[in-house]
């Protein structure tokens, strides 16, 4: 039952963590009518980065789980729930990732898998959350749809007297976080959310803070909060990144880029994923209000470029292969350019691609 | 592979909206709708109800991915969820407001929700005893909160409402709650629903266990 009803925190069994059965994702299409399939729908308040996993069997095992999951991604935090109602002979974990696309795919990949012949059962654990966790991950979906959709939200770059001071002002500051160079940044880093120079905001809040912690003690988790320049909670405006002061050991706090190509490898072939990109940003093209023109028609004379799109592939691992090829063809063709040009391979062709002359 | 996905997507909004007319017509189509993507020989039983609620789990999943929008839109999925806020299934409900709750944020859609005047209806699933609606609810509000929208999202019942979530022991609507007050509500709002619900009984219930 919920929560509500004991006095349990977020250790408490919830409804949602109840077996569901074959509960689909949201973007899995049906396939077929399962007679049990059980409904499901998945917003942003049941999605965490927090995931908690049943049935893992009680062998000491616990290494071997989190470096399983952490194939996924970088985590932060995990640890086993002893008090969690859990079946004879196994044991109940809490994975706590760094980026909540890691643990959706994770809790997608990892969910009715077998492991040391134990079928395990995961899902997500919003519960665990602080309210600034939560609040990152509502900012974080704004953020997301601003970008995906190539919105502004009116509401946020409007100076709106008074106390609205919604996170997401950070949504002008959203050119700067997907062009970033080094900062592979997936559609989730909440890094980009950074000291928004939004102080206007800040002086309605000063008067009003005192108050509102008398309301309810901001549960400010320091420890793993990667921003923490959040306008209400703090007086200070400028974002402290706490580089990891978490308890997990530095093994796991690496970035995906190793371990993740073998994960990433598990999911689909990448061809796959590339054409997967291809199709949805010829779709988006197709129906977007603003048609951003990819100026095929201008003809420029030169060596031939290879089209590298620069979108973000929204995957981390992606993005640094992305990066490194188009930096490894950039120093190429720089390097080309200041060489002689034979003259075939200059020839015929000029319409499609980009070419530029020496 | 545009047309397909809209194709599908009509189809399944075709098979919501068949089951809602007559009683013969409903069972027929219902049947035929079933055979076609039944992947499995035994027989099994499922209920009007069950169908529908599985066809609007599938909708508002889809409503999760902006890139579906321009398609729900054309399909009228935005009524669809509004309408089924007042319907007396509570599933439903609860999956019509996670629709509501996934879509709302893009700008198109928000406007449209707010011109139709959506807000009250999802004022209204503040009081359900379902908790999921009542989160998705408290969300979808912050996400429709706008310079013209805040005087309804944030109106006195809301913010008392909203204060007593805050107290509750059930973590997800206590911390939306929170943010709710600390960054939707000025402090004389939250200050002027404290002194009322002091003095008053007067307010939207908690959800029941």
């Amino acid at each position: 039952k919920m929560a509500a009803g004991t006095s349990g925190g977020p250790g408490a069994p919830c409804r949602h963590h109840a077996q569901l059965g074959a509960c689909e994702s949201r973007a899995k299409y049906r396939e077929g009518w399962r007679p049990r399939a059980v409904k499901c729908v998945y917003t942003i308040n049941l999605e965490s980065r927090y995931i908690l996993i049943q049935g893992v069997p009680a062998l000491g095992v616990m290494k071997e789980l989190v470096e399983q999951f952490a194939l996924y991604g970088a985590i932060e935090e995990y640890h086993a729930l002893d008090e969690y109602p859990a079946e004879q002979f196994t044991e109940v974990y809490l994975i706590k990732f760094k980026k909540l696309q890691c643990a959706r795919v994770a809790k997608k990949k990892m969910d009715e898998r077998s492991f040391f012949g134990s079928l395990l059962h995961v899902c997500y654990a919003p519960e665990f959350e602080t309210v600034q966790e939560t609040r990152e991950k509502l900012q974080d979906r704004r953020k997301y749809i601003a970008k995906a959709t190539n919105q502004r939200d009116c509401f946020m770059l409007k100076k709106v007297e008074g106390p609205k001071k919604t996170a997401s002002n950070n949504s002008e500051h959203d050119c700067p976080c997907s062009t970033s160079g080094s900062s592979i940044a997936s559609n989730w880093d909440p890094s980009c959310f950074t000291n928004s120079p939004g102080v206007s905001h800040n002086t309605a809040y000063a008067a009003g803070n005192q108050n509102q912690s008398l309301l309810t003690p901001p549960h400010y988790d320091n420890n793993c909060a990667e921003i923490s320049g959040y306008f209400g909670q703090n007086t200070s405006l400028t974002p402290s990144v706490h580089p990891g002061v978490c308890t997990p050991p530095a093994s796991l706090m690496q970035h995906r880029k190793v371990p993740a190509c073998n994960g990433i490898d598990r999911f689909m072939p990448r061809t796959t994923h590339l054409q997967e990109r291809k199709r949805k940003r010829e779709e988006g093209n197709k129906f977007s209000l603003i048609r951003t023109s990819e100026d095929n028609t201008e003809v420029v004379i030169g060596p031939q470029l290879p089209e590298i799109p620069k979108v973000d592939m929204d995957d981390e691992s992606l993005n640094t292969s992305a990066t490194l090829i188009r930096n490894k063809l950039k120093e190429v063709a720089d390097s080309v350019s200041t060489s002689v040009e034979k003259p075939e391979s200059s020839s015929a062709k000029p319409v499609l691609k980009q070419r530029r002359r020496i | 592979m545009e047309l397909g996905r809209l194709e599908y997507l009509q189809a399944l909004v075709t098979e919501f909206q068949v089951t809602d007319s007559t009683g013969k017509k409903r069972r027929c189509s219902l049947a035929l709708s079933v055979s076609s993507i039944s992947s499995h020989p035994r027989p099994f039983s499922f209920s009007l109800a069950e169908a529908k609620e599985q066809v609007l789990a599938n909708l508002a999943n889809f409503a999760y991915d902006p890139s579906n929008y321009e398609y729900l839109r054309q399909l009228q999925v935005l009524d669809l969820f509004l309408d089924m806020l007042t319907e007396d299934n509570e599933t439903l409900v609860e999956f019509a407001m996670g629709g509501l709750c996934n879509l709302c944020l893009d700008k198109t859609n928000k406007e449209y929700i707010l011109e139709a005047n959506g807000v009250e209806p999802i004022i209204n699933c503040l009081s359900s005893s379902n908790e999921e609606t009542v989160v998705s609810a408290v969300t979808t509000l912050m996400f429709l909160t706008t310079p013209r929208s805040r005087a309804q999202t944030t109106a006195l019942p809301v913010v008392e409402c909203m204060l007593r979530f805050s107290l509750s022991a059930n973590t997800r609507l206590s911390n939306l709650a929170s943010i709710f007050l600390q960054d939707y509500c000025s402090p004389p709002q939250v200050e002027e629903a404290r002194n009322l619900s002091r003095h008053t009984a007067v307010g939207i219930p908690l959800p029941k266990d």
